[in-house]
């Protein structure tokens, strides 16, 4: 008992001098604006005025923002956009890193040339990728509609149909991403040991068989990774719509980080759009939750 | 023991040396060597106003006031610079540090800053703000500051409670910018001050038949376009008292139907879907666009982007004329010490009406300057094209301003909503302006 | 391979179009009148070799502490494995689903409370913590086996001596990436730096960039000569890390 006492205090002295920048930095710039965050959404504090000890107290209104909030449709619908996203970004999104990660793999020349390719629109700023495909999706003016034009067929209205906004933002979000996701497998399927290759070729297995029953498993904290973040920035979701759509057509492309950047800062409504990132970060929360729950079935750590 | 306390040390030294080896490490250390400096550069923003305030008690010694705009960005810090030149010539005594901001960040930042107690001493405001700052007594009263040669209307736009919170600084007005080439293919009438909106109907209709390319107007179905067709009609947004909304009245319906039936029945004026994304001044530059009204800002750009010729006219009416006035103002921060607010009212009231100001920017072709006095600004109708530039003046006499509200942006998204909802065909005008009436008085409390 | 190239190539054509060529039609792939005017557009608008300069010491500053802080983070959590390791990675993971529009304000409040407004100080100093790259790191350190760390410590290593020698060496390539993501994201932020500095000489290239939006009217092919531009430094440090990678994929190679 004791010895276990004393190894578990010293592993703690010994991670100090480790964790102190860090948690340092996780007090000062995550937990107190998390705090204050926290202590508006129960006021009816503007924004638009000076911030003092007295603001709360003063605008104190309860959690009458977060029951607004509940019984509004437009809550429910921004959720349903972002939702809508999720389920054609990961899918989507997943296979292009992963065919991205694969031609890397097995292609040895020009790698060079082409992971500089790939990771292009990586480094591009939201900006100029938002606007770049503003005009590629153009539907008279774009790329796109203009190779669907060869083959006979014409192109959907992208950004401006309600329907087709979406899959656009999808797209541009695609590919502005699978290059970072694509790469960080492709370092995963390198870190690969070569054995269990060759074991797997022993036992006669095929290629296909390789990639689902040895490549998968071992690439599976990779993908973990690959899974949360891609879900945590999905909810996230803002610069591109804000300039590809703007939320429209009609609210069909409205989501949950631009309401909340609106009513902050163009509705002056401080305290209801703090609340409404108090109702974001729940979702997330158990969303991740449920997957740290759900890794301890498909994720494999080595050690 | 001892290993981990030495290796605690050498944890902590690390992150010293990194520290002050990133300012060390840059080869410009006057200005970059942050972390030191840190204490005597953070008193710049927040101790102006005190030093200087000290500072200006004994005569003779200068003050720095902070000055912060958008309408410089994109392409007129120069412009700016140059104004502040000539007003330091005549009050040496006064700094101003400038700061340029794109207007889609502007907003942003001076909240935050003002949040956090360190907004500049002065700056620019738009009509849509501004009711939301003076509501929250952000902005300093300008009593006794000179006002006399400023236009009254723009002048009148930024009161509050009575009360004058800005001067303005420039203005702009909507005309109806007309293709002449393609008004002359259709074989049509150039239009004049005497049309109505059904005048504009016909003409459009007649150079829509020039191709199915080739469009007639393009008056997009926005909340902007709506209030002033709106008054056009006869309509208002808000009752005349300013206590309760308007939206769906008869006059606003009939508006809004005349709008969306250019989209949908006549499709003189492109859809969403024809558009395919590009803006409505490409389109006009393109040369397929016979007649779009838009802002007098559009001048330089056309004179520079259009191989054809075009000019302008007052934009039409119906049962009367309306037009569109845009102003930026200035206003002085209530929280600026006195000496600060004395200062910044001097250089607004030098930016706003003095002569030099004002030739500066007609010289630079940037926008006129919000004066009353027209004779100043007789150079701006010497430039050409358009020709029929008098019209900027003519359409002085029907501006139409959109209500001074503090829920202004709140207001003017849900009837963007609504009004596209009616040009996409979604809803009809009526029931799309019956569903913003009800959204406004659920959401906003005009008090 | 398609997919990606033909917005790149869209970006350079329009960078090289002049105004009236923006919108023709039928669409111009290759532009008729290419034009170098957009770029000494750029050029001129501000002072450009100075917001270089501050770009590139923010950044790299920013990437250097990142990386420092979040490294000894992850290896304090996933190596060292103290009780509390996984409530506090928990922590760090719940942090990132924070919106930043919301804790803008408060952000902005600390700073003022530290007298931090309008210094470098300010746009980097956030670097010390970044839960995206503790996330990063430890998912990555959890897949390196123990067995190095048992041998250093048989071998009489402290915990400094293993977190520089053995880990670190092996999580070059994640290192590599890392840095390059955050030095992106450095480089391109905006807001952040836009709302802290006022000052005209500290301002960074982005910002910078930002003011060619004017309130009425925005040239794109001014715009995108100015993101292309922007890009290239971005470009040369990604190929720098690049060569990185590669030597640590073989470095970690060895291990099995």
């Amino acid at each position: 008992m004791m010895t276990t006492m004393s190894k578990e205090r010293k592993k703690i002295i010994q991670a100090i001098p480790f964790m102190l920048p860090s948690i340092i930095g996780m007090v000062i710039f995550s937990l107190f604006p998390i705090i204050m965050a926290t202590a508006l959404s129960m006021t009816d504090w503007s924004g638009l005025e000076k911030f003092t000890i007295h603001t709360i107290p003063e605008h104190f209104v309860g959690l009458s923002n977060y029951a607004h909030l509940l019984s509004h449709k437009e809550f429910w619908s921004t959720l349903l956009h972002v939702v809508y996203y999720i389920v054609l970004y990961i899918p989507l999104g997943f296979v292009f890193s992963m065919v991205i990660a694969l031609i890397l793999n097995t292609e040895k020349k020009l790698t060079g040339v082409m992971r500089v390719l790939f990771y292009i629109p990586v480094l591009t700023s939201w900006v100029a990728a938002s606007l770049i495909w503003k005009w590629v999706l153009s539907s008279q003016y774009g790329v796109i509609n203009s190779i669907i034009g060869i083959f006979g067929m014409s192109g959907p209205d992208w950004l401006t149909n309600k329907y087709w906004a979406m899959p656009g933002i999808v797209l541009a979000s695609v590919w502005k991403d699978m290059g970072y996701y694509g790469l960080y497998i492709f370092g995963g399927l390198r870190g690969i040991d070569p054995t269990y290759y060759e074991a797997a070729k022993v036992d006669g297995a095929g290629k296909f068989r390789t990639l689902i029953s040895v490549t998968m498993p071992l690439l599976s904290p990779t993908l973990f990774y690959c899974l949360i973040m891609s879900l945590i920035n999905a909810f996230q979701l803002f610069p591109q719509v804000l300039i590809m759509t703007e939320g429209g057509p009609n609210g069909a492309t409205q989501v949950m980080v631009e309401r909340i950047y609106t009513y902050a800062f163009s509705y002056f409504k401080m305290g209801y759009a703090a609340a409404y990132s108090w109702l974001l970060f729940l979702i997330i929360l158990i969303l991740t939750l449920i997957q740290l729950k759900v890794q301890k079935v498909w994720v494999h750590y080595e050690s | 023991m001892k290993r981990k306390a030495i290796s605690v040390l050498m944890q902590l030294s690390m992150m010293a040396t990194l520290l002050s080896g990133c300012g060390s490490a840059n080869p410009d250390t006057a200005q970059t060597e942050a972390p030191k400096e840190t204490v005597t550069e953070s008193s710049s923003v927040e101790e102006i106003s005190s030093e200087s305030s000290a500072e200006a008690a004994e005569p003779g010694k200068a003050i720095t006031i902070t000055y912060a705009n958008f309408n410089a960005s994109g392409g007129n810090e120069a412009t700016l610079d140059s104004m502040y030149q000539a007003f330091h010539e005549q009050n040496p005594d006064i700094n101003v540090e400038i700061e340029t901001i794109a207007m889609d960040d502007y907003f942003t930042t001076l909240q935050t800053r003002i949040a956090g107690g360190t907004a500049p001493d002065c700056f620019e405001m738009n009509i849509e703000n501004f009711a939301a700052y003076a509501s929250k007594g952000i902005l300093a009263e300008l009593s006794g500051a000179d006002t006399t040669g400023l236009n009254q209307t723009a002048l009148s736009a930024f009161t509050y409670d009575g009360k004058q919170y800005a001067l303005p600084e420039n203005f702009s007005t909507v005309v109806l910018v007309y293709n002449k080439d393609l008004f002359d293919q259709a074989g049509i009438d150039y239009p004049t001050s005497s049309w109505t909106r059904e005048d504009v109907d016909k003409a459009a209709e007649a150079i829509r038949g020039l191709g199915d390319n080739i469009f007639g107007i393009y008056q997009p179905v926005t909340y902007n376009e709506f209030y002033k067709v709106a008054a056009q009609y006869g309509g208002s947004l808000v009752s005349a008292d300013g206590k309760s909304f308007t939206i769906n009245s008869e006059e606003n319906i009939k508006a809004l139907q005349s709008m969306v039936d250019r989209v949908q029945k006549t499709n003189v004026q492109p859809t969403e879907e024809q558009m395919g994304g590009m803006g409505d001044w490409d389109l006009f530059e393109s040369g397929r666009l016979g007649m779009i009204p838009t802002g007098t800002w559009c001048f330089n750009t056309f004179t520079d982007a259009c191989d054809f010729s075009w000019d302008i006219c007052v934009e039409p009416g119906q049962t009367s004329k309306a037009t569109h006035f845009f102003a930026n103002a200035l206003v002085v921060n209530n929280d600026a010490s006195d000496e600060a607010k004395e200062a910044a009212k001097k250089w607004l009231s030098f930016l706003a009406s003095s002569d030099e100001a004002a030739k500066i920017r007609l010289d630079a072709g940037w926008d006129l300057p919000a004066l009353s006095d027209m004779d100043a600004l007789s150079s701006y109708l010497e430039i050409t094209p358009p020709e029929n530039r008098e019209a900027v003046f003519e359409s002085l006499d029907s501006l139409v301003l959109p209500p001074i509200i503090t829920d202004y942006s709140q207001m003017s998204d849900i009837i963007s909503d609504a009004v596209s909802k009616a040009a996409s065909g979604e809803s009809t005008p009526e029931e799309a302006l019956n569903e913003a009436q009800k959204l406004c008085e659920e959401q906003i409390n005009l008090q | 391979m398609v997919i990606v190239t033909i917005p790149l190539y869209w970006m350079i054509s329009t960078s090289l179009k002049s105004k009236g060529a923006l919108m023709a039609l039928p669409i111009q792939w290759i532009p008729k009148k290419p034009t170098l005017n957009s770029y000494k557009k750029v050029f001129t608008l501000f002072p450009f070799a100075r917001a270089i300069a501050n770009s590139a010491f923010i950044t790299i500053a920013y990437v250097v502490i990142t990386v420092l802080s979040a490294s000894m983070a992850a290896f304090a959590i996933s190596k060292i494995r103290f009780k509390g390791a996984n409530v506090v990675f928990a922590m760090y993971l719940t942090s990132m689903m924070i919106p930043v529009q919301i804790t803008l304000i408060p952000m902005f409040i600390i700073m003022n409370k530290f007298s931090l407004i309008n210094t470098y100080t300010s746009v980097i100093s956030p670097a010390i913590f970044k839960a995206f790259a503790v996330f990063l790191l430890v998912q990555n350190m959890r897949a390196l086996p123990d067995d190095y760390l048992e041998a250093a410590r048989i071998d009489g290593a402290g915990m400094f001596k293993i977190y520089k020698d053995v880990i670190m060496p092996m999580m070059v390539p994640t290192i590599a990436t890392l840095a390059i993501t955050t030095f992106m994201e450095a480089w391109n932020d905006y807001l952040w730096p836009l709302v802290m500095l006022s000052d005209k000489n500290k301002m960074t290239l982005t910002l910078a960039l930002n003011t060619l939006n004017g309130q009425y009217d925005t040239e794109y092919n001014v715009l995108m000569a100015g993101s292309l531009i922007s890009m290239i430094p971005i470009i040369i440090i990604y190929i720098i890390a690049q060569t990185q990678m590669k030597q640590g994929i073989t470095v970690g190679g060895v291990k099995g």
